[in-house]
């Protein structure tokens, strides 16, 4: 009796699979998902998921589907794409948080005829080396370090800041390429002036990380500016370099300068309340549109971009913090006063 | 000759009774840790900010670790508290505007409270592996933090930092933070309840040989269940006092510092077996383990290699005390 209740239930969860199947299929024309690896514990997915919103108001035959991760790992990550993959969409738009690790998984999606958008994060491998994605669409991860740097140095040329002497890169996830990418541009900027730029792994975790940074500026005492990859770990920085005494702000007899990144509430309000230098857009808007339409164009008309979509780095500053504040509200709504945690 | 023998017997005894008590190792190896630092990199090593530095971060861990050995001596562990820690620290934020920081607190270590009564509820009356329920409540507790938050933590405003309360866990006394007096002083009464009180005797008891405690009259599930609520009540706790210091948090807050609480404790001289144990070889693992990170990074060497040496320390401390464990017939 029991197994046939059990073999029952099975019938009826199979049917009701098959007819869900069929009724999903007849009501969309193309799925599209974006794995991501910026999850519910990063503010900005809202503008992934908002803009994807958007794409589907003006495209109704398309369902596009958001998954990511909340945790630091690669292996959870290359797992969640191998889930998606198998779900067999009509296209997959991912950030190349690791070439290495990706290449099989993505090589194998692309000869199943799954089309490919890298997004947020580049192969950076020369074209034909790197893994045969349609484009790629997102900021440099490397510009947005070098042009952050290049304007602090000029911002310190005109004498508005104190010169880098030597330069903290404070990362919280160490199998980032991206973040590493970051700090490097910064290095090669600060290389012009023979300033040093040391990365430091800082993890995630607030006290850990203010532990970490705080051992490592008590010891070296010439880091002058601390550029912290994500702006979320910015109050951290800054904390630090107050309590140790090292008059953190912007200005020209501020002892310690902290850039951050991203066009978030805490990054430009720490901009406008003068305890942060500058930050940086890569249109993260456009990253979640832009790949939905490259997708949607491929699979109707076989569009097959020729060069990469670059949608940052644009720097952010007192002199043009008011422009990007209205912008972003817009998009946080009220959730952007309460995402100010300095 | 008598006279001699006895002179050393009065030197070797206390010996021999240091020798078998569990923290043995990580007195000497704490001793010899701040020995050498003094001596290989003084300029640093005696830095004011370097001690508190060592100090904070020892308070937040130490809590977490004393929470740890009081659940592990009841031959229990509890994965959860990295999670706990977050979500009392993210819930005493998020009240905090409605409720005002007194009730605010009081209802975030309630909720510690909650969550610890849960987890004994899964292992003792669902008869779920203590290991597997509070691995559990980690992913579930933070799945939650994820969700309510949508990624942001709440800013804690400008009155509730500058609130009495909140200063009397953030604040500072004589130059050193209240968050480390608190550590020191629930280090003094975690003790004094282990080794002077008829709970620490049933917890040992329970922890050494549960069957034997139990036909001696000791009521295994109640001394469970009052080691996994501490544990979370410390946990919470914990993490109250991390937002009182540095209200500017994320959801990241207290990741992985489950597995950095088990390795205090069992670098400190608790046995995973339970039965075996003293708080002050948690305090000092804390200590131990904060004293070695601030250092390596100092010296220069890349935080990542902490993570290593981690491991190093608690298999070269599991095993230290295993060695002297049965050397000394304890």
């Amino acid at each position: 009796m029991r197994g046939i209740t059990l073999r029952f239930a099975a019938i009826v969860v199979l049917l009701l699979l098959v007819t869900g199947g069929n009724s999903y299929a007849a009501a969309y024309k193309y799925r599209f998902v974006m794995v991501s690896h910026i999850g519910s514990n990063d503010p900005n997915m809202k503008w992934l998921t908002l803009s994807m919103a958007e794409f589907e108001k003006r495209y109704p035959d398309v369902k596009t589907e958001y998954v990511s991760t909340n945790e630091y790992s690669l292996q959870k990550f290359v797992e969640l794409l191998r889930q998606a993959i198998a779900t067999k969409p009509n296209g997959i738009a991912v950030p190349i948080v690791s070439s290495d690790a990706l290449a099989p998984v993505l090589k194998g999606a692309i000869a199943q005829g799954i089309p490919v958008v890298a997004f947020n994060i580049p192969d950076p491998r020369p074209q034909g080396k790197r893994i045969p994605y349609l484009t790629y669409v997102g900021g440099d991860e490397y510009l947005a370090g070098l042009r952050l740097g290049q304007h602090a140095l000029e911002l310190a040329k005109a004498g508005k800041i104190p010169n880098p002497q030597r330069v903290l890169c404070a990362i919280h996830d160490a199998a980032h390429q991206g973040l590493k990418l970051r700090c490097k541009g910064m290095a090669d900027a600060m290389k012009t002036i023979n300033a040093q730029v040391d990365n430091l792994f800082i993890t995630a975790d607030p006290a850990r990380a203010r532990s970490i940074m705080q051992s490592y500026l008590t010891k070296n005492k010439s880091v002058n500016y601390i550029f912290a990859v994500a702006s979320w770990s910015s109050p951290w920085a800054y904390g630090v370099a107050k309590e140790l005494g090292r008059n953190p702000g912007v200005g020209a007899s501020n002892g310690t300068i902290v850039i951050t990144v991203d066009e978030s509430p805490v990054a430009l309000e720490g901009i406008k309340q003068g305890k942060v230098l500058e930050t940086h857009s890569q249109g993260f808007w456009l990253q979640g549109y832009a790949p939905m339409e490259i997708l949607y164009w491929y699979n109707n008309l076989g569009l097959w971009p020729q060069a990469d979509f670059l949608t940052g780095p644009v720097i952010i500053d007192s002199t043009n913090v008011g422009r990007w504040v209205p912008f972003v509200r817009n998009v946080f709504g009220t959730e952007y006063d309460k995402q100010v945690t300095w | 000759m008598r006279a001699p023998a006895v002179g050393i017997q009065h030197v070797t005894r206390p010996l021999t009774r240091f020798r078998k008590r569990p923290d043995a190792a990580i007195v000497l190896g704490t001793i010899l840790v701040f020995l050498v630092f003094g001596a290989v990199d003084p300029e640093s090593w005696f830095q004011f900010f370097t001690m508190i530095n060592i100090t904070r971060y020892a308070a937040i861990l130490g809590l977490l670790a004393i929470g740890q050995t009081i659940v592990i001596l009841s031959r229990e562990i509890d994965l959860s508290v990295g999670s706990v820690y977050g979500i009392v620290a993210i819930a005493f934020i998020a009240s905090e505007p409605t409720l005002g920081v007194p009730l605010s607190l009081l209802a975030a270590l309630m909720l510690a409270a909650a969550i610890g009564l849960l987890n004994a509820l899964l292992v003792l009356r669902g008869g779920i592996s203590s290991m597997i329920a509070t691995l559990g409540a980690l992913f579930f507790y933070r799945g939650i933090i994820y969700v309510t938050t949508g990624g942001t933590v709440m800013r804690f405003s400008q009155g509730a930092r500058a609130h009495w309360l909140t200063q009397a866990f953030g604040g500072q006394w004589l130059r050193l933070d209240n968050a480390f007096l608190w550590f020191m002083l629930i280090a003094v009464l975690a003790s004094l309840v282990l080794y002077h009180s008829r709970f620490g005797n049933h917890l040992l008891a329970v922890g050494g040989d549960e069957t034997t405690a139990l036909a001696r009259g000791v009521t295994v599930v109640r001394t469970k269940t009052i080691a996994f609520v501490a544990c979370s009540l410390l946990a919470g706790l914990s993490g109250i006092v991390t937002i009182a210091q540095n209200p500017q948090t994320h959801v990241t807050l207290g990741m992985q510092l489950e597995l950095e609480s088990i390795a205090a404790a069992v670098i400190g001289g608790t046995q995973l077996g339970g039965g075996r144990g003293t708080v002050l070889g948690s305090v000092l693992g804390t200590f131990f383990l904060t004293a070695v990170r601030s250092e390596m990074i100092t010296l220069g060497a890349p935080p990542s290699w902490y993570t290593a040496f981690v491991g190093i320390a608690l298999l070269l401390g599991a095993t230290i005390n295993t060695v002297m464990a049965r050397r000394s017939g304890a």
